[in-house]
């Protein structure tokens, strides 16, 4: 035996935690990822088997496979799956969720659009946070642009519209109050300057940024509606595509191409995907970051 | 007046490089291994191989421990360099054996820029190129590897040949953060693809590997219409934008699919067509905390000697 083999010996392997992994859940991985285009990383894998077990509890089944069933054969299945979606995507939101979004918006994004409309006369960045739930991503997003006030958005007018379709959260919006938990990403910069405590948990969001931010109930689905937001420059829309079937995700994402202004662009949540639904937007990977990008006309033509 | 200045940057760079064969730490299995990549698969030996490697037992460890790797797909060591290449197979056992020459190479000593960051991005790469020639159906996938892992070995020329040029560059790149080529080519004149390609042609390596080096950065080149040049050129691009860059933001947008090389290797792989560009993505982040792990098995000893 050679020393090599005798040393190779001597190191063990360490253990893997994806082996405790019930291969089943990689099969419920890859289904979830087909029909809502979310993506659990191995490593979030037992976030995804803990949404199961939850699941299983309340339906009563023996185990992940007989679960499988329940997702795939039975009747009910459909719902099943919202249900499931539901369990996986709780308490994700918070502020500044994704900080490589907000680079990539502050360091590529913007000098490319304000550069693109250097020659026209008003200058207005118009951004719809579509789902905005209660209203972190569209506070982060004000916050940010805030910041960009005395630099590259000098002299320019933000306006940031937040829909969603769930009255109580708009209202939970409106009121900008969160907890130690929806603030747990936010830098404490961002705190002390945008923010004011309401009580020593809560902080509540200060009026100058909620100018920025106009909430309203919109119906994703309400084709008349969604024809009315014109001219946007940038649409987010996190972990609420998810919920709809195939052929209503492509009529959104449709409605969502029209509604952006040429070199536009149009987010999802971090570990989203448009699962190849629409072949206009060209996908664009920034540092730690995906987006859809509506080309310009320049490049339209080369 | 412009040729003559590139003939003599051409022959500097030339000259510097010769000075690199002089390196003591090339362990004697790195350049016959290399040489055997040249040949079919089924012409090189595993007693050729074995025979190599028990030239140096540290190699030959290592090999043993990285093959353990869930990127390389064993679920424990294999007891011998045999053992493994039953596993795991010859092509795959060579190409282990190869990124821990390279990792015993290279002396980390002085260098511009954070060697762990440099593997990190060539391992990364390696992986990524192998991953998508995968998808696609590609027959020879460690070759994909291997070109993944020595694409940028013009850097590792560059610290050691050039350390005072090399290192105004790597500083003018993080503080304009703009890509690495672009800040070599402005404050230099030359970048770690003409580097690369001499230490590439001094080795004899194949033709399509010297052509990789050289060329993956400019895929519109008429050169680097070479399947294996356009899959290292969007390996490389998306290992930078996931983390896997050269450790500082680099401000670019990257359109992958409306790339010159996503054409050229689509010409090559319909396959291509059907990849779900995000899910690769999402893929290649879950493979991280491996290629980092492994970076630190193969080259943390190596990188902790040298500073």
């Amino acid at each position: 035996m050679t020393a090599g083999t005798q040393l190779a010996k001597v190191i063990s392997t360490p253990p893997r935690l994806s082996e405790a992994v019930d291969p089943v859940y990689r099969q419920i991985r890859d289904l979830v990822y087909k029909v809502s285009g979310i993506y659990k990383a191995e490593e979030k894998l037992y976030l995804l088997a803990a949404g199961c077990e939850r699941r299983m509890k309340e339906l009563k089944t023996k185990g992940p496979r007989e679960y499988w069933d329940h997702l795939t054969a039975h009747p009910s299945r459909d719902g099943e799956l919202r249900q499931l979606l539901n369990e996986i995507t709780i308490g994700e939101t918070c502020l500044f969720r994704s900080p490589p979004q907000l680079d990539a918006l502050r360091k590529v994004i913007l000098p490319e659009i304000v550069g693109d409309k250097a020659k026209q006369i008003t200058k207005r960045l118009r951004i719809w946070s579509a789902g905005c739930s209660t209203g972190e991503e569209s506070y982060t997003l004000a916050m940010n642009m805030m910041e960009e006030s005395t630099g590259l958005l000098k002299s320019w007018t933000v306006e940031i519209i937040a829909t969603d379709l769930n009255d109580r959260s708009i209202e939970t919006a409106k009121n900008g109050i969160y907890g130690d938990y929806a603030l747990r990403s936010t830098p404490d910069y961002f705190k002390r300057k945008y923010f004011v405590a309401l009580d020593d948990k809560r902080l509540e969001v200060k009026p100058e940024v909620k100018k920025l931010v106009a909430f309203s109930r919109l119906n994703l689905q309400d084709d008349s509606k969604i024809l009315f937001m014109k001219g946007m420059d940038l649409i987010f829309c996190c972990n609420v595509l998810i919920y709809f079937d195939g052929p209503s995700k492509a009529k959104v994402i449709n409605h969502f191409f029209s509604n952006l202004n040429f070199g536009g662009y149009f987010f999802l949540g971090t570990s989203e995907s448009l699962l190849n639904l629409n072949d206009k937007f060209h996908l664009v990977h920034f540092p730690g970051a995906i987006a859809y990008w509506k080309p310009s006309l320049k490049s339209e033509k080369l | 007046m412009s040729t003559s200045i590139t003939v003599s940057v051409d022959a500097q760079i030339k000259e510097r490089v010769k000075s690199i064969e002089t390196m003591p730490s090339i362990p004697a299995v790195f350049l016959p291994l290399l040489d055997m990549l040249h040949l079919p698969p089924d012409l090189v030996k595993l007693d050729e191989v074995v025979r190599l490697v028990s030239y140096d037992n540290t190699i030959a460890a290592q090999c043993l421990r990285v093959a353990s790797s869930p990127l390389f797909g064993l679920a424990k060591s294999p007891e011998s360099i045999k053992a493994a290449v039953i596993s795991l197979g010859l092509r795959r056992v060579q190409t282990i054996l190869l990124t821990c020459c390279m990792g015993k190479a290279f002396p980390a000593k002085n260098w511009a820029l954070d060697p762990i960051v440099f593997w990190r991005h060539s391992l990364g790469c390696a992986m990524v190129c192998r991953k998508f020639s995968e998808k696609l159906g590609s027959a020879d996938t460690e070759k994909a590897y291997m070109a993944g892992l020595m694409h940028d070995i013009g850097f590792m020329v560059n610290c050691m040949v050039f350390p005072a040029e090399f290192a105004a560059a790597v500083e003018h790149a993080a503080k304009e953060q703009i890509p690495f080529y672009e800040a070599e080519q402005s404050s230099m004149g030359f970048t770690h693809c003409e580097t690369g390609k001499a230490l590439a042609e001094r080795w004899n390596l194949s033709e399509e590997m010297v052509r990789v080096i050289a060329c993956h950065h400019q895929p519109e080149r008429p050169e680097a219409q070479h399947p294996l040049v356009a899959l290292v050129h969007l390996s490389d691009l998306l290992c930078r934008m996931r983390n896997l860059g050269y450790g500082y933001y680099e401000r670019q947008k990257v359109d992958l699919v409306h790339d010159p090389a996503w054409t050229a290797l689509l010409r090559e792989h319909r396959a291509l067509d059907g990849v779900d560009l995000v899910r690769f993505t999402f893929e290649l982040d879950e493979a991280i905390e491996g290629i980092f792990q492994l970076v630190s098995t193969i080259f943390g000893a190596m990188t902790k000697q040298g500073q």
